[in-house]
């Protein structure tokens, strides 16, 4: 099968950046291990368009403000990460104008240098951003800066407007995110930058994220992958609820809705982003959807078609697949599992997976256990045929040949055109010494109708993106309060 | 397990039991068989008589019954891999080498196809209309994933759908990424079965694995292959190779009924290579 499976998420663990902004203070000087990042003016110009790409969107639409950002490349991109970061924290206080970057260990340190021409230009945009244009300072500044920029005013009167409507300054943030996350959506990419000689270069400034694309257990390709969604995370890492001083993600109902959203979204497509669930947990680190979908795509990396990439990839010295064995991706499933159920125990589903997780770890009285737990619980008839199968499973590695049958036979009459129930009956019967059995049962797998249009439907062949079956709607849910125009 | 069949001897009369038919089977019958490849020199040995040969079962010899050489005719069952990524060129490579098989069929021999995507699809039954084969073959394309485990189950039950001697041919150029059967299941169920799987096969490690033991426990062979361009004649060597296999037949006496029997031949005065599967599984599984 030559579908792709895609991005599985590489960290380049030399270059996971925070940032924080500083007042410069006179005569302060660069601590040795800090590099310069002498800003152009070309990125100033790029921010402004990113500005007027944000406010025109329609989140949902594949329109002009998709398409002209998903044209930008990886260096473009990643110079807007540094700059967007650094207006959000001018958004909050116009005096700053010294700005670090530090990677995660530590152990570097960028200085973002703007001249005075870019801070007075950063500083109206920040102005605008946050829909404070009119007020008396950034009026000055705007003045002072010459500038007569209509798109400027129409973006700080819609924040402005959005902030009297929600009551917070988020307007900027959030459709930020949801313009990124839909360029990565309605735009997917490919490798943006092929990795064919296997080398690292020097470290950049900002986020690396490499992705593979696989099929039928074979790599096709490595490479760098757009920056979209690093982009609209770091945007919603700054999303200050109405009464907080600073950024706290974790108290917006919008920012905990989009990354279950997303998450389902990326799963459903089998397009796997480890940092992203990883991000979201940082974030909403209880949130039994988050734990849910975290463990179900540890429950995919465990996989063969993924384990088969992942066990014979060749990576050069500082990148990481961040997948292990398939032992230790259920051990890390299990967990997943297991914590979402400790937050919300009626969820069937997270049963069902739990106790298949449990069965591949060999653990089959458990398992079974846990698998009639969760048919108690679901009433959806692709999860009670999941649960009748695993189910089977089960009751046959216990030896329960009699109890086995009965729950493939179930399967098989919820699902009468699909075969997976049916060869599990042929093998049982092959087992217990009915050759006759045996026939007859896959006798049945071959008059089945062909696949196609009313054809043979096997659930299980979409079980690895069942848990995300809901995707579309949970992002039209997301995106449906910052809709313009209403469907 | 079809080590224990319904009588040799309507074996070799009679072959044609297809998988629609629904034969009965019987479990009364106790012979055992065993195809066996002996090569000298790298070429086939002809000739051999039942006092040719040694075989011990769980290392307690046994008397040969029976040893069959290009006297039965051949059940050969092509199992091939018809997912997305079996298209263009490859897709024809793999339908001349199937009917370069077909072809190279005797005139009491029969042929079945079973194909697989996600979806395990059986073309042609067993039948010795060598034509509705070949329709079946001309009529395939690739689509959808690959469940190699579920196809290989459902191909081998199609060979032991019938007494006659079974060869499967299994073609793959990919990972298993939607059978239900665990591998481990339908290796146990090759243990049980005489049927001998050849296989050819483009992938990794990973992807060969499962092909690779099928092969080991059934005396077949895995041929790893870098493309499909050289398929047929791999395909007409796996046929070429099976028809100068001998059928060699005993009656199990003093081992136990049940479990892993180890099979060991050898044949006298002969300082030949034996080619022939490790041993079978009896009984009901526990």
């Amino acid at each position: 099968m030559r579908r792709v499976l895609s991005a599985v998420a590489f960290v380049l663990l030399a270059a996971c950046w925070t940032a924080a902004g500083q007042m410069r203070r006179s005569g302060e000087p660069l601590s040795l291990d800090t590099a310069v990042d002498d800003v152009t003016n070309d990125r100033i110009q790029r921010l402004k368009q990113w500005l007027n790409a944000v406010d025109r969107h329609e989140p949902g639409a594949h329109d002009d403000a998709v398409i002209d950002v998903g044209k930008w490349s990886n260096g473009e991109l990643r110079g807007l990460w540094i700059d967007s970061y650094v207006l959000a924290q001018l958004m909050r206080n116009l005096r700053l104008s010294r700005f670090l970057l530090h990677s995660d260990d530590k152990r570097r340190t960028v200085d973002i240098r703007y001249t005075a021409w870019q801070i007075g230009r950063m500083r109206v945009f920040a102005c605008a951003a946050a829909g404070t244009l009119a007020r008396p300072d950034c009026a000055q500044l705007y003045i002072a800066a010459k500038n007569t920029d209509d798109d400027l005013v129409r973006l700080s009167e819609h924040a402005a407007a959005e902030r009297s409507k929600s009551g917070d300054d988020n307007y900027l943030v959030r459709r930020g995110a949801l313009l990124h996350a839909d360029v990565a959506m309605l735009e997917p990419h490919g490798v943006v930058e092929s990795f064919a000689n296997r080398s690292l270069g020097a470290p950049t400034i900002g986020p690396q994220t490499w992705r593979i694309d696989i099929s039928d257990g074979r790599e096709l390709d490595v490479g760098l992958s757009a920056l979209h969604w690093d982009l609209a995370r770091l945007a919603l890492d700054q999303v200050r609820p109405g009464a907080s001083a600073k950024p706290a993600p974790e108290r917006d109902a919008m920012v905990r809705a989009w990354y279950r959203a997303t998450a389902a979204w990326m799963q459903y497509r089998e397009d796997h982003d480890t940092l992203h669930l990883d991000r979201a947990r940082t974030i909403f680190p209880d949130d039994p959807d988050i734990l849910f979908l975290s463990g179900c795509q540890r429950e995919s990396y465990a996989a063969p078609s993924i384990q088969a990439v992942t066990q014979t990839l060749t990576l050069p010295a500082g990148l990481t697949a961040g997948i292990g064995s398939d032992r230790a991706e259920l051990r890390l499933a299990e967990g997943f599992f297991k914590r979402a159920l400790a937050k919300q125990p009626d969820m069937g589903e997270a049963h069902l997976r739990f106790g298949r997780v449990l069965g591949l770890e060999g653990r089959h009285a458990d398992a079974a256990a846990e698998i009639r737990q969760a048919m108690t619980l679901v009433t959806d008839t692709p999860l009670r045929y999941y649960g009748e199968l695993f189910l089977g499973a089960e009751e046959e590695a216990l030896g329960r040949l009699d109890e086995a049958r009965d729950a493939f036979d179930r399967a098989a009459a919820l699902f009468p055109s699909a075969q997976s129930p049916l060869i599990a009956l042929s093998e049982l019967a092959k087992r217990r010494g009915d050759r006759a059995g045996a026939l007859a049962a896959i006798q049945r797998v071959f008059t089945l109708p062909p696949a196609g249009w009313e054809g043979r439907d096997d659930p299980w062949w979409s079980y690895h993106t069942a848990q995300a079956r809901d995707a579309e709607a949970l992002v039209d849910a997301v995106r449906a309060p910052f809709q313009r125009e209403k469907p | 397990m079809s080590a224990r069949i319904a009588g040799l001897c309507v074996a070799v009369a009679c072959c044609s039991a297809s998988l629609s038919q629904q034969p009965a089977f019987s479990t009364k019958v106790e012979a055992v068989r065993v195809d066996v490849l002996v090569l000298e020199n790298g070429r086939p040995v002809t000739g051999l008589t039942p006092a040719d040969f040694d075989i011990a079962d769980n290392g307690v010899p046994q008397q040969v019954d029976f040893v069959s050489f290009e006297q039965i005719p051949l059940n050969v069952v092509l199992a091939l891999d018809m997912s997305d990524s079996v298209a263009g060129e490859r897709l024809e490579q793999l339908r001349d080498a199937g009917g370069a098989v077909l072809e190279g069929l005797a005139k009491n021999d029969q042929a079945a196809l079973v194909t697989f995507s996600n979806v395990v699809s059986l073309g042609a039954p067993l039948t010795a209309d060598v034509a509705a084969a070949r329709h079946a073959l001309a009529d395939a394309h690739g689509f959808g994933e690959t469940s190699l485990v579920d196809g290989v189950y459902a191909a081998m039950m199609v060979g032991e759908s019938d007494v006659g001697r079974a060869l499967l041919i299994v073609f793959s150029d990919g990972l298993d990424t939607a059978s239900w059967l665990h591998s481990d299941a339908v290796l146990e169920s090759a243990k049980r079965s005489d049927v001998v799987a050849y296989s050819a096969a483009i992938g990794t490690v990973g992807a060969t694995q499962f092909l690779r033991d099928l092969s080991a426990f059934t005396g077949g062979t895995l041929y790893k292959i870098e493309t499909t361009k050289d398929l047929r004649a791999t395909f007409l060597q796996i046929l070429d190779e099976f028809r100068h296999r001998y059928l060699v037949s005993y009656t199990p006496q003093g081992v136990s009924k049940d479990g892993w029997h180890r099979l060991d031949v050898r044949v006298r005065n002969h300082k030949a290579a034996i080619k022939a599967r490790p041993g079978y599984l009896a009984g009901r599984a526990p």
